[in-house]
């Protein structure tokens, strides 16, 4: 690179871009988040009250409940489900390339679609999940699975799982391929067992896969929004109302943008501290094994 | 069969059915797009008694369809060209530079990395409403760009950083401008890194549901998912309607997943390790 000046305008244009759509408006985020701001017309400055509301009302300390159950669920069942497929898949080379495929099938699907979609499957009367387990002689499981404030959010990360599991298996299938086929080899020549060379040989080389796939899924899944917008608008009761959908919520059904902006510095906030904590955590782990 | 071909036999079909138990929601859906909404009140988990085209002849006139699938790929398009242009373009001094300035640039960059869209959702609203760009292309290409845009430049300084300094230097006795280096050399080579990062982007343009919700009212700018959402959404869901709206608005991916499933997995996959 000859000069400085050059060096600027090749960066020009993203910089404009990521200026007027990023940085531009996390300022004015944080700036509307100290203020009443309802989209139009004046904005008063309020202090902190916007915040003071987010930690002294119920809601939104509920809401962010809802998010942390709805991402731990979801990055735990994932995670174990992902690596499942890939150990089984690994071992059997044979119908590898065709399984992972297929369970990749419904991440190239929207969640507008998955929504659709499994809030039929969960319906209370013409429902597939109701119809299925009446015919397997379990009727008295059979509930409105979303209407239900108990089974709502479990229903629809069962759906996010869905969606995503077959991703978190081609990864984990890309970690196993890291694997240096010597090891794997010595692991059988011990006469270890299947089961022990997954516990103690392939499970701590695959840290770094476990790295990538918890924080994908953790980042994703803390900003949910799509699928319980969908599939019950954050009811019944609250029960499925994550922060995603509280910031949509007050923006277009109350036009606070104010204190929109300010649940939006909360959950940057989060979703930065996470991202940091897991990296730190899960890096070391990967060179403790 | 020896015991050991017993074994892999049972392991073989064991697995293959968890497979097609994930599928099942898919069959799900494409079966019950063929049936009446009567018929699966009755009978909710049966086979069809009749194909339904009309279920599809009704949704493909009411939900504006043709129009629907251009709009996404007109502006799937726009994005990715756009993402790796610029983001090649920024990437190119940063992955050689060190100096206070690129350091700012990729500490704003990773900020960008981890930042949720409902950050900044609120002030684009208002932003876009202020300069006219609710309801317009090139607002909504601007957004997707700009939601894109840090991935792309990550992405891209690792793979220039790759390069060999030998060739970079070679163009420059040439006689090479850095314009010329970029676009002759160093672009070139990113064919790959390209073809990977267009696949993310592409994949997560096309089916996002945020950025469209709140940005375009204008029913001839849907996309393929937003015009899906208020079409399903306008009726009550009504079975006949929902499925095939359904398998009419995954229809052009899984056509493509069905082409290029290989490339597909081993890109999007090879995009999140990076």
């Amino acid at each position: 690179m000859t000069s400085k000046r050059t060096m600027f305008l090749f960066t020009l244009p993203a910089l404009i871009v990521l200026g007027v759509f990023f940085v531009y408006p996390i300022v004015l985020t944080v700036q509307m988040s100290f203020t009443n701001f309802t989209g139009v017309g004046q904005a008063d400055p309020v202090g902190l009250a916007n915040y003071e509301r987010i930690v002294s009302r119920d809601r939104y300390p509920a809401a962010l409940w809802v998010t942390v159950k709805f991402t731990t669920v979801v990055v735990l069942i994932q995670t174990m489900a992902g690596l499942f497929f890939a150990a089984m898949l690994h071992r059997l080379p044979a119908i590898r390339n065709l399984c992972r495929a297929a369970l990749f099938t419904p991440a190239m699907m929207s969640f507008v679609v998955v929504g659709y979609v499994w809030q039929f499957i969960y319906s209370p009367f013409s429902g597939g999940l109701n119809a299925a387990l009446t015919q397997v002689g379990l009727e008295g499981w059979t509930r409105g699975w979303l209407g239900d404030p108990d089974t709502a959010l479990l229903a629809i990360a069962f759906a996010h799982v869905w969606m995503f599991t077959g991703y978190t298996t081609a990864i984990f299938l890309a970690g196993y391929a890291n694997i240096p086929a010597e090891i794997e080899e010595a692991g059988r020549l011990d006469n270890a067992s299947s089961w022990q060379r997954f516990r103690y040989l392939e499970v701590p080389l695959l840290a770094p896969s476990f790295t990538i796939n918890i924080m994908l899924s953790t980042i994703g899944t803390l900003k949910t929004f799509e699928l319980p917008f969908i599939m019950t608008r954050g009811g019944p009761d609250g029960a499925t109302r994550t922060l995603s959908l509280e910031i949509i919520g007050q923006l277009f059904g109350k036009y606070r943008f104010g204190f929109a902006s300010s649940l939006s510095i909360v959950m940057l906030v989060i979703v930065i501290a996470v991202a940091v904590f897991q990296n730190w955590y899960l890096r070391r782990r990967e060179d403790v094994s | 069969m020896t015991l050991a071909s017993l074994r892999s036999f049972v392991v073989h079909t064991l697995v293959i059915a968890l497979v097609v138990a994930m599928l099942l929601p898919l069959l799900y859906m494409i079966t019950m797009s063929f049936r009446s909404a009567t018929e699966i009140a009755q009978q909710p988990l049966g086979l069809p008694e009749t194909l339904r085209w009309e279920n599809y002849a009704t949704a493909l006139s009411s939900m504006n369809y043709l129009r629907s699938v251009l709009n996404s790929v007109g502006i799937t398009v726009s994005v990715t060209v756009l993402v790796a242009l610029l983001g090649s373009m920024a990437a190119y001094p940063l992955a050689r530079n060190t100096g206070r300035a690129a350091r700012v640039f990729i500490l704003l960059v990773a900020l960008g990395l981890a930042t949720p869209n409902f950050v900044t959702i609120t002030p684009i609203y208002v932003i876009f409403r202020d300069l006219g760009l609710l309801d317009s292309y090139p607002g909504i290409v601007l957004a997707f760009t700009a939601l894109n845009l840090p991935l792309a430049v990550f992405f891209y300084v690792g793979f220039i950083g790759a390069i060999p300094r030998d060739l970079l230097e070679a163009a420059k006795l040439d006689n090479c401008s850095d314009w010329q280096t970029f676009w002759h050399v160093v672009r070139p080579l990113l064919g790959p890194a390209t073809a990977t990062l267009s696949l993310f982007v592409m994949l997560m343009v096309w089916n996002d549901f945020t950025y469209p919700l709140l940005l375009l009212t204008d029913k001839d700018k849907f996309t393929v998912t937003i015009s899906v959402y208020r079409f399903v959404g306008n009726q009550n869901v009504q079975a006949d309607v929902l499925f095939p709206a359904a398998v009419l608005g995954s229809l052009p991916l899984l056509i493509l997943f069905v082409l290029f499933q290989r490339r597909i997995v081993a890109g999007v996959t090879a995009g999140a390790v990076k």
